[in-house]
């Protein structure tokens, strides 16, 4: 059972006991009539022949309190996304496909190209983005929840838990965020182990006191991918279509918004997805890009609030982030030895050092332009700039769905 | 037999000097759907470009032309089209001008009132491209106004107002076209006023307590003022 420590600046919402599922799937058909739910899920096609999807559409199948499904299929052919159609079709509400590839909706890419938008490249961020605006478009509703679809240890429990904080108006948050640990035999997670709570604490020890490195170590797991927002906040948000989507869109969150309606639910006893590889001698793959991405954000975001980088700076920081990240992984070695988990040492050491190229890498790319941002222009700049996009954007999906 | 040879070649003469009178204007025909067909791509090929220099698609985006091609299920760009219209209007003209190049009078007054007919259909593509204009600027101007005054059907207001104008505008294109003139001109009558009267009961209907408050405390302001005593 989890303690019920309040951590940092955001609200911390624990699991503590055994709380009743169907108490809160109650509570959320009572307050969905009120505030209805889209849950927005960016998908591959191949995600769909894995193990994960066949169990999610189960479970989503049992849910009473969602208003609309936004699936948008990426990485599939015509046939594959007819597939997808039926395979979604034993839920029982309204499911709708944005079909990414499809020419209509490639043209509502080009369209926002020709209208000097920058929606980056193809990504969950880029998609994720897309869907969001299909939510705004369709005007049904007024929360969205979102989560990948590589879950395989998914249940419904796990969104009830999500969606509750912001659907409830009695507490009323606009930005809830999941967590859960990352155990199997071992511990997981290593970027967020290794890289980001290191970083942002030796960033804290550098600069001092700052209220977003105080609001980025609140997170528990600040790269969960799963999460759920008032409309409000999607229109508001913009997207990074990079890898460091997570990080950059906390960033936003934290732009946009007071960390009092800002809260962290604990989702899911046990959580297992697809692992990326290290990759630490590429940096254009895995957690190696990854980590060059997601350091780029934090600098981009610090330097937006004022603080002031340099060289000096980047490398009193390489040093800091590497003392930090070793004590870190005596910390974690501890823990795993308590509980009986595989721990090696040497793998946690060799994150470290590909994780410290990393930051060297990026810090590299933000001195040499600290103004390169891949952040998607949030919905409310794109229908200033194309008024009809969200009537073509409505328009192209629903004729997919036809 | 010299006399049933003449009947069998006698016609055969007459076809043959026919198509020696026709063949020339059949050459003249074809040289001139040829020569058309080729300018007709040259001018969609120029227009392309410079719809593409002028940002003409992006243009179409702001202005809403994009979204109405949309609503019709049409993904191309707007520039695409109108390039490909433009071919085919070229090429149709072209092929008219042919036509009446074989100097066969039936074709001819047809051609004729095709080139009547242009600006007729130019003057209808016109209004309807101002009038969706004026339409979404006018319902936008309404939404806006309704939404600052609080009132609560703000959209259907603004829709109304576009669906009201859009319906007039239609109807101006479609008699400005002469496609059954008297038939749109009925229907148009029919439809705006039906719905005039229709808004006009409502208004009454619904504002009858609220005239009789008025008219009420007018009668009370004129006994009041009658009532009144002079104080020099």
């Amino acid at each position: 059972m989890a303690d019920f420590y309040q951590t940092g600046i955001i609200t911390t919402l624990h699991r503590l006991g055994k709380p009743s599922l169907e108490r809160i799937e109650a509570e959320l058909v009572e307050h969905s009539k009120t505030r209805p739910l889209a849950l927005v899920l960016p998908a591959l096609y191949s995600e769909f022949e894995g193990p994960a999807m066949p169990k999610i559409v189960e479970e989503l199948s049992k849910v009473k309190y969602i208003n609309e499904i936004v699936l948008i299929l990426a990485r599939a052919s015509e046939k594959e996304f007819l597939k997808v159609k039926e395979f979604m079709a034993p839920i029982p509400y309204d499911v709708k496909i944005i079909y990414n590839d499809g020419k209509r909706i490639q043209e509502i890419y080009d369209t926002f190209k020709r209208n000097g938008l920058d929606t980056g490249q193809d990504g969950k961020g880029r998609s994720a983005w897309l869907a969001y605006g299909y939510v705004i478009a369709a005007g049904n509703s007024d929360v969205i929840a979102l989560h990948d679809c590589d879950i395989l240890t998914y249940s419904r429990e796990m969104l009830a838990r999500l969606c509750y904080p912001v659907v409830s108006p009695n507490l009323d948050y606009v930005f809830c965020k999941g967590f859960y640990t990352r155990v199997t035999d071992k511990m997981h997670g290593r970027v967020t182990r290794l890289l980001i709570t290191p970083l942002v604490r030796s960033l804290h020890n550098l600069i001092g006191s700052h209220p977003f490195l105080a609001f980025m170590d609140s997170f528990r797991y600040p790269l969960a991918g799963e999460f759920c927002m008032s409309l409000d906040m999607a229109r508001v948000n913009r997207i990074p279509w990079d890898w460091g989507l997570e990080v950059g869109a906390l960033a936003e969150v934290y732009r946009n918004s007071s960390p009092r309606r800002i809260c962290q639910v604990d989702i899911a006893e046990t959580y297992e997805h697809k692992h990326q590889s290290l990759s630490a001698d590429d940096p254009e793959k895995g957690l190696m890009r990854m980590t060059v991405d997601i350091c780029k954000s934090i600098f981009r975001t610090l330097a937006s609030e004022g603080v002031i980088f340099s060289d000096g700076f980047f490398k009193t920081l390489q040093v800091a982030y590497l003392r930090m990240a070793e004590d870190t992984i005596m910390k974690y070695e501890a823990d795993a030895a308590i509980n009986g988990l595989a721990f090696d040492r040497h793998e946690e050491a060799k994150a470290v050092e590909a994780f410290t190229k990393g930051i060297t890498m990026a810090a590299q790319t933000f001195m040499d332009n600290p103004m390169g941002s891949p952040l998607i222009p949030n919905w409310n700049r794109v229908t200033s700039a194309i008024p009809g996009i969200l009537d073509m954007l409505k328009k192209a999906v629903d004729e997919d769905n036809r | 037999m010299e006399g049933f040879l003449n009947l069998i070649l006698e016609p055969i003469k007459e076809v043959y000097l026919k198509f020696k009178l026709f063949f020339p204007s059949f050459l003249a025909m074809l040289t001139i759907v040829i020569i058309g067909i080729a300018i007709a791509w040259a001018v969609k090929k120029l227009m392309l470009k410079v719809f593409k220099a002028a940002n003409f698609d992006s243009w179409c985006d702001r202005m809403g032309f994009t979204a109405l091609l949309r609503k019709a299920d049409v993904w191309a760009k707007p520039g695409d089209i109108s390039g490909v219209v433009v071919y085919w209007f070229l090429l149709f003209g072209f092929l008219m001008i042919g036509l009446s190049a074989l100097q066969i009078q039936a074709i001819d007054n047809l051609v004729s009132q095709f080139f009547l007919y242009l600006p007729r259909a130019f003057s209808a593509v016109v209004i309807l491209l101002i009038g969706y204009m004026v339409a979404g600027f006018l319902s936008r101007a309404v939404l806006i106004a309704a939404v600052n005054s609080g009132f609560h059907y703000a959209k259907l207001l603004a829709e109304a107002v576009k669906l009201l104008l859009t319906v007039l505008i239609l109807a101006m294109a479609l008699e400005q076209l002469q496609v059954a003139p008297s038939i749109v001109l009925a229907a148009f009558s029919i439809i705006f006023g039906g719905i005039v009267i229709a808004l006009a009961i409502s208004f009454g209907v619904a504002g009858i307590e609220g005239a009789r408050k008025m008219i009420q405390g007018e009668t009370e302001a004129k006994k009041e003022e009658k009532g009144d005593v002079e104080h020099i």
